[in-house]
């Protein structure tokens, strides 16, 4: 009987599998819902190139599974943000620039809305006039990217709720992650889209110059009608295309456990396709690009390939059949480097030198990476950027560093060179000690803080975490926090108690200060010096391997930060000592008495602590250091005389 | 007198100018001494600084095997490693550098002039003689340049622009290209004109400034064929050098920093050597353009004592076309006697 049942679920198991392959050779092996699926968004959009407008019907089935009555439903207008009254508009003006953009002025080419012409409730009616713009995170009055709408009768819990709505986009030219440019069109936060019940309350924020976005899983089909001669690409796999005959055409798209829909189009496009086989099936890699940018196409391809492997091997599957790889129109910048789920944009030009500068691969490699960290594992990035651009950036950093080199990862370019871990340490040090992660990242002192501390502190402060817990448990701790966590909203609790449990040490010490707080760490050798211990006896003559020495080492905490710290001591007969300081008082004496004088002090000897602010200040050496001085200043004297020369050419 | 003509004898003119450079090559080196010097002490407090950060530390080894960028932002970033006022000291130095070949601009073409060493004392007062008048130069060529410079900015929107519309990459970069190659172009009349006008201030003892401000533009429009053709033959010369010392430092040891200096010095020699091969250039182009005028238009600018006075190498001169001459206007001179000539010169 065993054996009959055995025989029988192998043969289903067969007829699945084939039934999925006959689908298509790209179907992952993953079946059913793999989230809660609490949104169901069917979309019917029709585009515009030349007015650069959406109109649309959108019907979102909301599922209540928050336990309780709602009869009050909070929806984004994202694209309202590119108005010069704004939330969004009025921070980046603060900083007087957004990405690439200057925001010192308004351009009018700026204007972004999303309006909504007719909201309806399924067995409710027509609730166009219910509808309430609101501000929870400013009372900006003139902000206009939330509205809530108050039903008359409560959702039961466990019931659904229909919202049917009518709006009109109208894109700007491209800006934060949307936007078009020229024929090109990059369709992000494009729809009205609900908030989440997450922590018993409505999380529906702002849309802020500093923060992204935050939503529900679910699934959404989207039919999308542009003129014919455009190439589209979108969030899922399309799964119909059509001729209307007016000179445009319909395509249809699907996807699912998903919690965001974007979409481009562009008559320009190239589309280079490729695969990759993952663990739970084989994944269809679209890329569209530019016949300009031919010498990247490849770069894409492998970058993309490369990633997709390691984080099959370290962290864990890709689930979804295809992945689109958007890569912007010259002029575009501002729709690089962004991702949706399984839709990504990267980044590149003509002239980016091949091989050796790995900007195109570094950008495509980090918004792959965020298909785990915000895509899969769907953190609030309003509130936590840390945990979505942060984690990624580690994850970007041990992938690059595996794929082109730990001190070459970033660039490698006529001896020059700098590791992807190091361009995220110098980000994080410009801006080190305003922010703390744990503060809601919307509330961030400056672009540039948020930027240090979402994404550079974080990569550093989990590169030293390496230090204490080793780098294969931090992969671990990764991988279980990946599996836990897919298709859920976690917490950075979550997350900090994930690598608690794996690396089986209470680290809470570490996340007071790197998580909670915003000390810096900095620690120096402050003394490191060698005496005769018979140097009180007037005719003692030293002699090498004979006499000896009283060593003293003098290590100090500059900084706020408290970390334990190893210092390798090496002698002038080539012996080295390790000692491991704990990092509590301010400062540590170290005594050796050896027929040896010290040559050299260095603390982190394996350069683990890359969240020490000030390398320099980490080794001292008794012999005078020569070498890179006498570099740099060569290269100075040079930059100088040409200068020199240049300005004697004008007069 | 057509354009060109005047090339036709003057095949020569690279190679009299290198020739006369190389006859007069203490000049080059007395040039590159000070701009060594100031080189040297524009790096004075960089150097300083450099030590204070890196002289005991074992940091400095990723800057020297290699050149970690990180490393270098670290260094950058100190605090206790300020290197602005080191950097003002640079721009200091670089200006001074350029004030004294402004200075002494008199005393090097009266040099190529005589195709003769003159003694300091005689230098340095054919320097003195012509300072301000090139510094009015000076100021005259700041307008040209100013323009040139409004035309970049123009050229760099226009560029953005018809780059921004253009759905191929390259369309802004070519434009731009075009247009910096154009205005360099430009530049390098504006300063054979310049040039061409100190050259005849030292040749004529000129002191109406504007009067050889048009004199040598009339000059230069006539003639910019040959003279631009020489000034870049001579600029393309010095990208070639520049070029290959280029691909040799890519194949240097990060760690060789003598055979680093040298090349990097090699490099500064060559680019002061270009230049003042085109001076020199120039100044024998103007003299074979000066034998088509009649001889007391080029009278000596400063007397030749007879203990400075060396053989005088015969320049290879060809024969003067003299019948299109009547086409020439002979040009508005002083000579020698408004010069005041201390006897101790």
């Amino acid at each position: 009987m065993q054996r009959h049942r055995a025989l029988f679920v192998l043969a289903i198991g067969m007829l699945c599998c084939a039934s999925v392959n006959a689908q298509s050779p790209f179907a992952p092996k993953i079946s059913g819902p793999l989230s809660q699926r609490v949104v169901a968004y069917q979309i019917d959009a029709k585009y515009d190139p030349a007015k650069h407008t959406v109109d649309a019907t959108e019907t979102l089935t909301y599922h209540n599974l928050t336990g309780q009555a709602l009869d009050r439903f909070p929806f984004h207008l994202y694209l309202n943000a590119f108005q010069p009254k704004s939330t969004w508009v009025q921070e980046a003006h603060r900083d007087g620039y957004f990405r690439t953009s200057n925001l010192e002025e308004w351009d009018q080419k700026d204007n972004g809305s999303n309006e909504i012409t007719s909201f309806e409730v399924a067995g409710m009616g027509d609730l166009t006039r219910q509808m309430r713009l609101i501000s929870p995170d400013d009372g900006n009055a003139d902000d206009k990217t939330v509205f809530e709408v108050k039903l008359p009768r409560p959702v039961q819990p466990g019931q659904d709720v229909q919202f049917k709505i009518k709006f009109k986009a109208t894109f700007p030219e491209v800006i934060a992650r949307t936007g078009y440019k020229r024929t090109f069109l990059l369709a992000g936060q494009w729809f009205p889209k609900i908030g989440v019940w997450w922590h018993d309350q409505w999380n529906c924020h702002q849309f802020h110059a500093m923060t992204e976005f935050f939503a529900d899983f679910g699934t959404y089909d989207v039919k999308i009608t542009l003129p014919k001669n455009y190439v589209i690409g979108a969030t899922g796999v399309q799964t119909s295309g059509s001729d209307n005959g007016n000179g445009t055409k319909t395509v249809t798209f699907h996807a699912e456990d998903v919690h965001d829909f974007a979409w481009t189009a562009d008559p320009n496009f190239k589309v280079v396709e490729s695969q990759f086989d993952g663990s739970v099936g084989r994944v269809k890699i679209r890329l569209l690009t530019y016949s300009g940018h031919k010498s990247s196409w490849q770069r894409y391809v492998d970058v993309i390939r490369g990633t997709m492997e390691k984080f099959d091997q370290w962290y864990g599957p890709y689930p979804y059949a295809q992945l689109t790889v958007v890569d912007p129109p010259h002029g575009a910048g501002e729709a690089g480097g962004m991702e949706y789920p399984t839709f990504i944009t990267g980044g590149t030009s003509w002239y980016v030198p091949k091989g050796d500068l790995h900007e195109p691969e570094g950008v495509t490699e980090h918004e792959f990476g965020h298909q785990y960290w915000y895509g899969m594992v769907a953190t609030n990035e309003f509130e936590n950027a840390w945990l979505d651009e942060g984690i990624n950036s580690y994850t970007e950093v041990k992938v690059m560093d595996g794929l082109f080199g730990r001190n070459t990862s970033a660039l490698n370019l006529f001896g020059i060179q700098e590791g992807d871990g190091e361009e995220l340490r110098s980000f994080y040090l410009g801006d080190a000690g305003f922010d703390s992660l744990a503060r809601a990242s919307y509330t961030d002192m400056s672009m540039g803080s948020y930027g240090a501390v979402s994404y550079g502190k974080t990569a550093t402060m989990l590169s030293t975490l390496e230090a204490i817990v080793g780098e294969q448990a931090l992969r671990n701790a990764l991988h279980i926090y990946f599996l836990k966590y897919r298709f859920t909203h976690p917490t950075q609790q979550d997350f900090m108690r994930t690598v608690n449990e794996v690396t089986g040490q209470d680290l809470n010490w570490y996340w007071e200060q790197a998580v909670y707080g915003t000390q810096v760490m900095d620690y120096e050798v402050l003394r490191a010096t060698s005496d005769p211990v018979d140097w009180y006896q007037q005719d003692a003559t030293e002699k090498k391997g004979a006499t000896t020495y009283e060593t003293q080492v003098i290590l100090h905490r500059k900084g706020d930060f408290i970390f334990p710290v190893e210092a390798e001591v090496k002698f002038d007969n080539g012996e080295s000592i390790r000692e491991r300081w704990d990092g509590q008082d301010r400062w540590v004496r170290y005594v050796f008495h050896k027929k040896a004088k010290v040559a050299s002090v260095e603390i982190d000897p394996d350069h683990k602590v890359t969240m020490d602010s000030n390398y320099l200040n980490n080794s001292r050496t008794t012999e005078r250091q020569k070498g890179a001085t006498e570099k740099i200043a060569a290269y100075w004297m040079f930059l100088t005389q040409f200068l020199a020369q240049m300005l004697s050419w004008l007069v | 007198m057509k354009a060109g003509d005047i090339a036709g004898h003057r095949k020569g003119l690279l190679a009299a100018g290198a020739s006369l450079l190389w006859r007069r090559q203490e000049i080059l080196w007395w040039v590159f001494a000070v701009n060594v010097v100031l080189g040297a002490l524009g790096t004075l407090g960089a150097a300083r600084t450099l030590n204070a950060a890196l002289g005991y530390s074992l940091a400095g080894d990723q800057l020297l095997k290699g050149f970690d960028l990180g490393m270098f932002y670290e260094l950058l970033r100190l605090p206790d490693a300020d290197f602005l006022p080191s950097r003002f000291t640079a721009y200091a130095c670089a200006c001074l550098f350029a004030a004294f070949v402004l200075f002494i601009s008199g005393g090097i073409l009266e040099v190529f002039r005589q195709e003769r060493r003159l003694n300091t004392g005689d230098f340095f007062a054919a320097s003195g003689v012509f300072f301000w008048r090139f510094v009015r130069l000076a100021l005259f060529m700041l307008v040209p340049f100013a323009l040139l410079r409004f035309a970049y900015r123009d050229v760099r929107n226009w560029s953005e622009y018809l780059g921004d519309k253009a759905v191929a990459d390259q369309v802004g970069f070519l434009i731009l290209a075009a247009g910096i190659i154009a205005l360099g172009l430009l530049a390098v009349i504006v300063r054979v004109w310049f040039d061409i006008a100190k050259v005849r201030t030292v040749a004529e003892n000129e002191s109406g400034m504007w009067r050889t401000v048009w004199m040598a533009f009339d000059m230069t429009l006539r003639h910019l064929g040959t003279l631009l053709w020489m000034y870049l033959r001579i600029s393309l010369v010095a990208a070639i050098t520049l070029l290959i010392c280029f691909l040799i430092w890519t194949k240097l040891s990060p760690t060789a920093i003598p055979a680093t200096f040298i090349l990097l010095e090699f490099v500064i020699v060559s680019q002061l050597a270009a230049r003042l091969w085109q001076l020199a250039s120039a100044t024998a182009w103007y003299k074979q353009y000066a034998e088509a005028v009649p001889v007391d238009s080029v009278a000596f600018a400063m007397p030749l004592p007879e203990e400075a006075i060396e053989p005088i190498e015969t320049p290879v001169v060809p024969e003067p076309d003299l019948s299109p001459l009547n086409e020439l206007e002979t040009p508005a001179t002083e000579t020698s006697q408004d010069i005041p000539i201390r006897d101790d010169l």
